[in-house]
């Protein structure tokens, strides 16, 4: 047993509360002070802040009552409690395409490319707006792409380059009734080079000429396996349409045509083709927007426009698709025996490559345009060759230990596929170009001809996306 | 003096320019240029004093009789007399017999009140460089140059290893992870140019920005000065550092140490990876890092950001223990 010990005193063995013998000590005697009695500190200074009170039950040091093993709750980290975003919202936001830049200066005497203009070859190396109804057109059919930097200024505006100019004499001798053949053309060229823009100005040039544009703004989305397809019936081997896919496209047509609402259909087509009865001498832009309205009848309401589009006497047609190597090798679809589907067996796919391969030419004449692209693209090199031959490399050889996809030659055999290589600019456009990003405020610097020239060599020779990353997105 | 010639440059027509340079690149010889003249003369620019304190032999207070003199100067009392003796030049003022029996050499002082100062030679050389500059010579050392002679001196920015901004190179830096030096610098022109395209700020009074901050509807056409306008505002002046067992009896002595230029950035941009850590993601892809940086940096300028209220904090302990400014000096 043991005995008492009084905390005051130190005494032992007593049964009385207090010694009496001594007087009770000063209570402050008992308690170390504050400052230690040799310590050099200054007692000037200012006393740390006092430390919160900690729970009760930690403070209590009475023997028996202290816990020795307190599990500790684990601190619970703040985050942000405001509301979580839609399904669908970040995708939405990842996708937007943001034309406008309230911030840029506005350019002083930026003039709108038109139908006249456009084969001035005196434009070379200016840089033009896109007048407001073409942007609005342009974005129906999805030409502007999300990397591009038209957030960075005012307003959409395209720069005049050589190949721009080639491009516009032609669609203007198409136009014109000059040459009725159709062009078809594949885009390639290095990383950045600007094929995609060239579709870009291809489309708002056919826009102004009143053509009708067909876009396919990715190949990609057509073979990664997120739109529904199914068999077409009574084909072989059997092809496989995307209704949901077609239905969209055949919206962005009527959306981005408005000329479609001029021509009417020529003649009810039979009931053995579509299901449902057409009016007649309804607008084809309300044929492609009864398509639209109704999946199951897209794909027989598209071949029925495009037949009515080749008709005699109706505007030339400008067909486009990016991404082409995707649409070269098999999809991510599977048939009902688990093969994979090659990309040829889809209606979209097939019907743009058989205008691509001149198998089916434009009555009414027209450009196919493709582009190849080089940060997302699958290695195909049954393309590479075909392209490289088309180009005239003959550096490039057959490879005898690389299996080649014959339906990808195939496209390429017919020939008369035009494989047109996107260069970079000449200084005289990229001072242009720099100069137009100086009056939209996004360039600081002087642009004189030492910039020019110091830019125009550090981004390999004036390759267009190279320049931007170096002038406008450098941390300068 | 150095003659200098100034040449106004006339800008391009933006609206904005944070420094219009005046270019005096060609005009001078590069020889010239190259030569830097500093004259320092007591009139103009007295030598500067040490801010060292003095040594024992320094400074020292002045003797007995010099100090009586000086508190019967004060008093008006008229303390002792300093001066050993008067001097001749003075006796010889007060009385003009004696002026004529001075020495020749001493009338001679008398008559002369000012020095002549003509001297049959010169005593100043002149800058070899100065004689030889001429607007014909100037002239003839462009040739044989495509672009020019470069301005001296050399921006800083012309240097490899400091191309960047120093505030965008430390932030790059400091936003690396891994190592990853090209994804930070990727994040880095995101931000940046996430900065450009997103709204003029509004200004809150609560929390103005360092002084001489331009407007706010003019940040984003210049987003490196946005970046740091935000920065440098909410960068803490000093941190707090705690000396264990300086307070005596094993208490911590809280001590505010103050900040160079580098290291207060890097708390600001510390704080602010926190907040941002803290944030949801609203959308989704590689830039949504970059936007949450960059919409943070927004909310700084705007006044909104939780991190003006922790540089507040510290600021505010540094001021409570303001009296313990001794130690940290002691101690550094």
């Amino acid at each position: 047993m043991s005995l008492q010990t009084c905390w005051r005193c130190l005494a032992r063995g007593s049964n009385q509360p207090h010694p009496t013998r001594w007087p009770p000590q000063q209570p402050w005697n008992l308690y170390p002070s504050l400052t230690a009695a040799f310590t050099t500190s200054s007692s000037l200074s200012a006393l740390p802040p006092k430390k919160k009170s900690k729970s009760p039950m930690l403070e209590t040091n009475v023997k028996g009552a202290k816990k020795t093993f307190v599990k500790k709750t684990k601190k619970r980290q703040k985050t942000d409690s405001s509301k979580r975003p839609e399904v669908g919202e970040r995708r939405a936001l990842r996708k937007r395409i943001v034309l406008s830049n309230t911030n840029a200066l506005e350019v002083e005497g930026l003039k709108d490319i038109n139908a006249q203009l456009m084969i001035d070859e005196s434009l070379r190396g200016q840089v033009l707006g896109i007048p407001g109804p073409v942007v609005d057109q342009l974005r129906a059919v999805e030409a502007f792409k999300v990397k591009q930097g038209w957030p960075l200024f005012r307003r959409p505006a395209m720069l005049m380059r050589k190949d721009t100019l080639d491009m516009a004499t032609e669609i203007e001798n198409i136009s014109l009734g000059i040459r009725d053949k159709t062009i078809r053309r594949v885009f390639v060229g290095e990383r950045g080079s600007g094929k995609t823009t060239m579709l870009l100005q291809a489309m708002t040039m056919a826009f102004l000429k009143g053509w009708v544009v067909i876009n396919v703004p990715e190949a990609q989305d057509l073979i990664l396996g997120h739109t529904e397809y199914g068999p077409l019936p009574s084909t072989n081997p059997t092809l496989y349409t995307q209704r949901t896919y077609t239905a969209s496209l055949l919206n962005a047509i009527s959306r981005a045509n408005p000329i479609l609402q001029d021509l009417q259909l020529s003649q009810p087509p039979p009931r053995t083709e579509l299901p449902i009865p057409v009016p007649p001498n309804i607008s084809l832009s309300q044929l492609a927007h009864l398509g639209a309205q109704d999946p199951e009848i897209a794909w027989p309401i598209f071949e029925l426009l495009y037949r009515e589009l080749t008709l005699p006497d109706r505007p030339p047609l400008l067909l486009c698709m990016d991404g082409l190597a995707h649409a070269m090798r098999n999809t991510h679809y599977i048939s009902n025996t688990y093969q994979p589907i090659h990309a040829h067996q889809f209606t979209l796919i097939n019907w743009f490559l058989s205008h691509l391969s001149g198998e089916s030419p434009l009555p009414n004449a027209g450009l196919v345009l493709a582009a190849t692209s080089e940060s997302n693209s699958p290695p195909v090199p049954s393309l590479t060759l075909a392209l490289a031959q088309l180009e005239g490399n003959a550096a490039v050889q057959k490879n005898p230990f690389a299996t080649y996809d014959a339906r990808v030659l195939g496209v390429f055999e017919q020939g008369g596929v035009q494989v047109r290589r996107v260069g970079g600019l000449c200084k005289q456009e990229a001072r242009g170009l720099m100069e137009y990003w100086a009056r939209s405020g996004v360039v600081r610097q002087r642009v004189d001809e030492g910039f020019v020239g110091e830019k125009w060599s550090l981004s390999g020779g004036g390759c267009v996306g190279e320049l931007e990353r170096a002038v406008v997105r450098m941390r300068v | 003096m150095r003659s200098q010639i100034k040449v106004l440059h006339a800008g391009r027509t933006i609206a904005l320019r944070s420094k219009v340079s005046t270019v005096s690149a060609h005009q001078i010889p590069l020889s010239f240029r190259l030569q830097q003249r500093r004259n320092i003369t007591t009139d103009e620019k007295p030598l500067p004093e040490s801010e060292q304190p003095k040594g024992p032999n320094q400074d020292q207070l002045p003797h007995v009789s010099e100090e009586a003199a000086t508190a019967g100067k004060i008093t008006g009392e008229g303390g002792p007399e300093l001066d050993q003796s008067s001097p001749v030049q003075e006796v010889l003022k007060r009385s003009e017999k004696s002026q004529e029996k001075a020495p020749k050499i001493m009338q001679d002082e008398f008559k002369a009140s000012s020095p002549k100062g003509s001297r049959s030679y010169s005593t100043s050389t002149p800058l070899r460089a100065q004689a030889m500059i001429n607007s014909e010579s100037a002239e003839v050392q462009n040739q044989g140059h495509i672009f020019g002679l470069p301005e001296l001196p050399l921006p800083s920015t012309s240097h490899l290893k400091h191309r960047y901004d120093p505030v965008v190179h430390q932030v790059t830096n400091l936003l690396m992870q891994d190592g990853k030096l090209s994804k930070a610098q990727r994040n880095m022109a995101m931000i940046l140019e996430r900065l450009r395209t997103a709204a003029p700020p509004s200004s809150d009074p609560r929390h103005p920005l360092i002084p001489g901050a331009p407007p706010t509807n003019h940040l984003p056409l210049n987003p490196i000065l946005y970046l740091t306008l935000a920065i440098d505002s909410v960068a803490p002046l000093l941190r707090i550092r705690s000396q264990k067992g300086a307070a005596g009896g094993g208490v911590a002595l809280q001590i505010p140490i103050p900040l160079g230029l580098r290291q207060r950035r890097r708390t600001a941009v510390m704080w602010i990876l926190d907040a941002v850590a803290k944030k949801r993601t609203k959308g989704s892809g590689r830039t949504m890092f970059a936007h949450k940086v960059a919409d943070e940096l927004i909310a700084i300028v705007e006044g909104r950001s939780a991190v003006w209220d922790r540089r507040g904090g510290v600021h505010r302990l540094g001021v409570a223990a303001r009296a313990n400014l001794a130690f940290g000096n002691r101690r550094r």
